[in-house]
């Protein structure tokens, strides 16, 4: 047993359908340069001439900082309350909108799909919709994401 | 590539170089994005399954985006020396799909490669074309870290914008319009 995990929610306290209702994050140019000039030094995320310029048509927060926003988020409403053990990946993430300057994201997650793992009888995985919207409840970012989840009794999960 | 839509070639393979992760990066990363125990506390890692500290995969992941971006910037400079005029890389629509293959401790050493997949010219913005690329990352061990398929804006070099559109943004561009559109 995990000492870390075991007084968390494993595999077999979760149901598909489950929706997490995530905290939210307003995004100041500081963020956002700061974010940038790490990861993402495109002109229109450095830049607020440049920003304007550009097809985003102001400053805006790199694709890559609202996800990972959006993941603390999820870690701080849920991930840090269950025996999650480690992101197995993503798909079919849409930046649907760009998030601006001053812009405050939130949004939810949904269980949408829960299975046992047939190589590791120890782990189920756990996939989860991301729908992050911004403070005119607009989409910005949508994800389909997975995790695995520590299961409590290999024997008699299902 | 700043490379324009027209002159990059399907299946082109670019080596975007490494970068190796400290222990102190992956925690402050960790802390900022994605707090969970085998991220920010390495004793308390020792008891999941990694056995210890890991980075984050967006952190991984991240950091192949600042290296793809270095790549591009690289190009651009490279068109310039030789005189021409480098193309316009845009924002990105989304990813298709993401698999973190094997964890990243620290003094791992994770090499970056970008092959572009496929491109057509975007349905939605006139002038711009898509790109579709690949990045996949590899540890020291010849290990996949992980495998990325992104879309990507790139600008068309020999796009010329049809009289309607032309007249819909001269338009826009008449004193008063932006008022006017607010109402």
């Amino acid at each position: 047993m995990n000492p870390v995990t075991a007084s968390r929610r494993h595999y077999e306290d979760l149901a598909v359908g489950e929706e997490i209702t995530l905290g939210t994050a307003t995004i100041s140019k500081d963020m956002i340069f700061a974010f940038a000039r790490e990861f993402d030094p495109l002109p229109f995320h450095l830049d607020e001439k440049a920003a304007r310029d550009s097809l985003l048509g102001g400053l805006a927060a790199s694709g890559w900082q609202t996800a990972a926003l959006s993941l603390r988020m999820l870690v701080d409403a849920f991930l840090n309350s269950i025996a999650a053990a480690g992101g197995l990946g993503f798909s079919d993430l849409k930046w649907r909108r760009p998030v601006m300057v001053g812009d405050t994201i939130g949004g939810k997650a949904t269980i949408v799909e829960l299975h046992r793992s047939r190589r590791h009888p120890e782990w189920g995985v756990l996939t989860l919709e991301m729908d992050i919207r911004n403070q005119k409840q607009e989409p910005v970012m949508t994800m389909r994401l997975s995790n695995l989840v520590e299961v409590r009794d290999e024997e008699h999960a299902s | 590539m700043t490379r324009w839509f027209e002159d990059i070639v399907e299946n082109e393979t670019f080596p975007l170089g490494s970068h190796t992760f400290t222990a102190e990066e992956i925690i402050r990363f960790g802390k900022l994005y994605d707090p969970q125990y085998f991220h920010i506390d390495p004793e308390a890692a020792a008891y999941s399954h990694f056995g210890g500290l890991i980075a984050s995969g967006w952190h991984t992941v991240s950091v192949g985006h600042r290296k793809m971006v270095d790549a591009l910037d690289a190009e651009g400079e490279r068109l310039r020396e030789a005189g021409q005029e480098p193309g316009v890389s845009g924002p990105s629509p989304g990813i298709n799909g993401m698999e973190f293959k094997s964890p990243v401790r620290p003094g791992d050493t994770v090499s970056y490669t970008l092959t572009v997949t496929g491109k057509r010219s975007s349905a939605s913005i006139p002038g711009w074309g898509l790109l579709f690329n690949r990045i996949s990352a590899i540890n020291q061990r010849d290990e996949l870290v992980y495998l990325a398929d992104l879309v990507a804006f790139s600008k068309l070099r020999d796009y010329r914008m049809p009289l309607r559109l032309r007249l819909a943004q001269a338009l826009t561009r008449l004193p008063g319009f932006s008022k006017l559109q607010r109402r």
